[in-house]
């Protein structure tokens, strides 16, 4: 199976003075669902803004490594090349235009040039933007704005989706519809999905691997049966099961004092 | 910017001193002698441009109170100039020229003009807020106007030096010494209001204005308040410009000189008393350094290109600062220092291990 | 009666012209362009110097005026506004207050400030013209009037039913999602910028032929904004009532006050607009905490 999403190495670096992520390596292969797990301030969102071309606007760069999109490099390139090339982003936050009524939305985008989805089948995946078609975006619920943001990237027609927090202030009932979709649509439209999350409970129930970032390293990674048996990520991301002896985190952090002279 | 390494405040005294090392404290010292022993070593020419430097960082200060500090955008910054400057015109057209009459007179339409153009901040927000000042400052200049051709004759108000019973001040080093004791105030009473709780409710509001009337900060009196302060002290500085000039007329308070101003706190830095004077300093020389540069490039350049060169040169130098260093002089001296700081790291890493 | 009636109409057009630039400029860049009086005048500058290249042919100099003002739009954007992408609002809008500083500057340099007459070497007159009811315009007047009726249609049907302007509505609410939909903000905010630039352009060129070229002519700019504050800052609709109610009152102050106050009314619905509904007559309400 080929490997369509290759980072290697990759350091970004906040304001030249705080590092953000560092040595992060990480593959995506074709027609695969890979989960990126942490917690807050991890280094998730911050990974995905690197390869998406997101960074600069938060004084951000890529110091280190390369990102790799089937073969080609595509490190520091704009957002809107990397989308082009079949690799589109679904944000966190700020998903839809909310000036825009849905049907706008839909056609505010450049697809790429092969037709893999069309607009019909974009209604047969989500019946309910079809009803709300001349609705402001700006009025939708969250669940449906979250169905417009995945209608609205399939229509750029890419091969592989980065999915942002795609459980984020959703109810469980349609987080579990979301990824039953996302399923779906790997195995009709062959798209892989690299799906950063929080909910590791409903990431992990889909997804064939996973890496789990924590300060900006990945610390562990694998398929999802390994990922599921190992003792730290049931403690701390799954939440189950508990051992009194291990130390807690807080209380191996320290902090070095300078005498200040400048 | 961040502040690169890792640095702690490990006491309240600490957390609230100015200057915390003992090299800053030698600097600011060397400076003080060098400010007080100016006069005995240079020419009256260099001492003019310190007093108009001075004159120009008290307004600066202000603006920075408004507008670094408490985030209200403030474009027409000229008004209130304007209004002190008029205040003490129309004083000495009746006869009262005395300081103790115009200063009192100056700080209290000083307040009053501020807490107008401060009403519609309480509604309006960043661009705006900007624009209902600029109007605001079109308006204050049409009365200012009105005002000089009814009274002044169009050419403007003569202004006599300032008299305190037999003490008159007049000459340069005097007005040096009295602009510059005023600049240093300012400035003190600048730094202390950061420090102050004013100060942290101005800093709160800035950012997140929402959150800081959750938190209890009452935020319509602290927005006019930061107006009232800032046309406070600019009307004031107003009156100093009147007195040092010696005459008053509605040009010398257009746009360009609210630009003035605002292009000073953005070089400068916003938000830093330190960046105010920084650019104050910057902007005042700059006229004068590009006269030096023309002259001394084409010494018989013809008048009329000396001032589109400057004008130019002005809007050129700000235009620089806000695409390549929007954190003004201020954010490049942290930048250098940061790298001091770190040396020979390039990024603070992760962990303090 | 009637003159001033016209009179409103003619100094409306003028205002919707650069109201139109302003609102362009903020839906894409959210910048309030301050140096659009200054493209004004450089549109009128282009003319007279195009006009002195080619004397005699306003079927040359006239279209070339045009595509260089919306070729400064592109080059102001890519130079000037590109780098600022993504800095506070309040940088950009004082980097446009430079810009403008070193417009003024440049004409100045190049063309002094002596006041010009592009009509003569265009070889055009610009005679009087009897309305029935016994109002009189000058023929750049009715110029005025039909270009900014134009001008607004083309950009109507533009924005709301070509892709291209359903794209470049898009980059304007939310730059970065467009982005990461393909589309090239950057080309997109540069056309938009053309636009606003041409329809500065076109107005100074118009106004230059119609009264006289001088560099000063970018208050014009100042008082503009005005109009597009009224009329919300987000709205190409609102420009067109909001320039009909500034002119009037413009006008009217001329008629039974004094020039100077004509010169602040503007201002003067600024603050009252700014008061009572600051987002305008037809702006968003959100666009407040946009800012």
């Amino acid at each position: 199976m080929s490997v369509l999403l290759e980072l290697e190495n990759v350091e970004v670096v906040y304001h030249h003075v705080a590092t953000a992520v560092q040595g992060v390596s990480l593959s995506v292969p074709d027609r695969a669902i890979v989960a990126l797990l942490g917690t807050n301030g991890a280094g998730k969102t911050t990974t995905l803004r690197a390869i998406s071309g997101f960074l600069g606007g938060d004084n951000a760069r890529v110091v280190a490594g390369r990102i790799a999109f089937r073969g080609e490099t595509i490190t520091g390139r704009p957002p809107h090349e990397i989308a082009r090339r079949g690799l589109v982003l679904v944000p966190e936050r700020d998903k839809v235009f909310e000036t825009l009524t849905v049907q706008e939305n839909l056609a505010a985008l450049v697809p790429r040039g092969r037709r893999l989805v069309t607009r019909q089948q974009i209604f047969e995946y989500f019946p309910v933007l079809a009803e709300r078609r001349r609705q402001l975006a700006g009025y939708l619920s969250g669940g449906e704005r979250q169905m417009l943001a995945l209608a609205t990237a399939l229509l750029c027609q890419p091969d592989m989706l980065l999915v942002d927090e795609l459980s984020l202030g959703l109810a469980p009932v349609v987080v579990e519809t979301l990824m039953r979709l996302v399923v779906r649509l790997r195995d009709e439209l062959g798209l892989a999905v690299l799906l950063v999350e929080q909910n590791a409970a409903a990431a992990l129930a889909v997804a064939d691997a996973g890496y789990v970032l924590e300060h900006g390293r990945i610390v562990y990674d694998g398929s999802v049966q390994r990922l599921l048996v190992h003792e730290d990520i049931r403690e701390f991301y799954l939440g189950v099961g508990h051992r009194a002896d291990r130390k807690r985190y807080t209380d191996v952090k320290q902090y070095r004092r300078r005498r200040r002279w400048f | 910017m961040a502040l690169g390494g890792g640095y702690f405040k490990t006491s309240h005294e600490a957390d609230l001193a100015v200057v915390d090392t003992r090299l800053r404290r030698t600097a600011l010292a060397v400076l003080v002698l060098a400010l007080l022993v100016l006069p005995r070593v240079a020419s009256s020419f260099v001492l003019d441009l310190a007093s108009q430097a001075a004159l120009a960082a008290i307004g600066a200060l202000a603006l920075n109170v408004l507008t670094g500090l408490a985030g209200q955008i403030s474009l027409g910054h000229a008004g209130f100039l304007a209004a002190g400057a008029f205040t003490t015109a129309a004083l000495v057209e009746r006869g009262l020229a005395s300081p103790l009459l115009t200063l009192p007179a100056t700080a209290l339409v000083g307040a009053l003009l501020g807490l107008i153009v401060g009403i519609p901040s309480l509604r309006l927000k960043g661009l705006y807020l900007a624009l209902g000042t600029l109007a605001m400052h079109h308006v204050v200049l049409y009365v200012a106007g009105e005002m000089q051709a009814r009274a002044g004759g169009n050419t403007g108000f003569t202004i006599p030096p300032p008299a305190l019973g037999s003490l008159v001040l007049r000459g340069t080093v005097g007005w040096y010494y009295a602009l510059v004791l005023a600049a240093a105030l300012v400035l003190v009473l600048v730094v202390n209001l950061q420090r102050s709780r004013a100060g942290r409710a101005w800093m709160a509001i800035r950012d997140r204005d929402v959150a800081a009337a959750s938190v209890g900060i009452h935020v319509a009196r602290y927005k006019l308040a930061a107006f009232v302060w800032s046309s406070v002290v600019t009307a004031l500085a107003g009156t100093l410009f009147a007195y040092q000039r010696g005459f008053v007329s509605v040009e010398a308070f257009g746009f360009f000189l609210a630009i003035e101003y605002i292009a000073m706190i953005i070089i400068g830095g916003l938000g830093s008393a330190l960046g105010a004077v920084l650019g104050a300093g910057l902007v005042t020389l700059l006229p004068y350094a590009i006269d030096a540069v023309v002259a001394a490039l084409s010494p018989g350049a013809a008048d009329y290109y000396i001032f589109p060169a400057k004008f130019g040169a002005f809007g050129l130098l700000m235009a620089l600062f806000l695409v390549f260093e929007p954190l003004g002089l201020v954010g490049i001296w942290r930048r250098v220092r940061n790298w001091f700081l770190l040396w020979p790291f390039r990024h603070r890493p992760l962990r303090a291990s | 009666m009637l003159q001033a009636l016209t009179t409103t109409l003619v100094v409306a057009s003028l205002y919707a012209l650069l109201g139109a630039g302003y609102v362009l400029v903020y839906r894409s860049s959210r910048v309030l362009n301050l140096a659009q009086g200054d493209l004004l005048t450089l549109g009128g500058y282009f003319l007279f110097a195009l006009a002195a290249a080619f004397p005699g042919a306003p079927a040359v100099s006239l279209p070339l005026a045009a595509l260089a003002s919306a070729l400064t739009g592109v080059v102001v954007y890519l130079v000037l506004m590109r780098p600022m992408a993504g800095h506070p609002v309040f940088a950009a809008v004082l980097v446009t207050v430079t810009l403008g500083i070193l417009l003024r500057a440049g004409i100045v340099f190049v063309f002094t400030d002596r006041t010009r007459h592009p009509l003569q070497s265009l070889g055009l007159t610009n005679p009087p013209r009897a309305l029935p009811g016994g109002a009189v315009v000058s023929t750049f007047d009715l110029v005025m009037i039909v270009t900014a009726a134009t001008l607004f249609a083309g950009l109507f049907l533009f924005l709301r039913l070509s892709p291209l302007g359903i794209q470049m509505r898009a980059a304007g609410e939310h730059a970065l999602l467009a982005s990461q939909r393909g589309i090239n903000f950057h080309g997109v905010f540069a056309l938009s910028w053309a636009l606003a630039a041409f329809a500065g352009g076109l107005a100074g060129m118009i106004c230059s032929s119609n009264v006289r070229l001088e560099p000063s002519l970018d208050v014009l700019g100042l008082r503009a904004f005005a109009v597009a504050l009224v009329g919300g800052l987000d709205s190409l609709a609102g420009v067109l009532p909001a320039a009909v109610i500034v002119a009037a009152v413009e006008v009217l102050s001329i008629r039974y006050g004094n020039p100077l106050l004509s010169d602040v009314s503007p201002f003067l619905c600024l603050l009252v607009m700014l008061l009572i509904r600051p987002w305008g007559l037809f702006g968003t309400r959100e666009e407040l905490e946009r800012v």
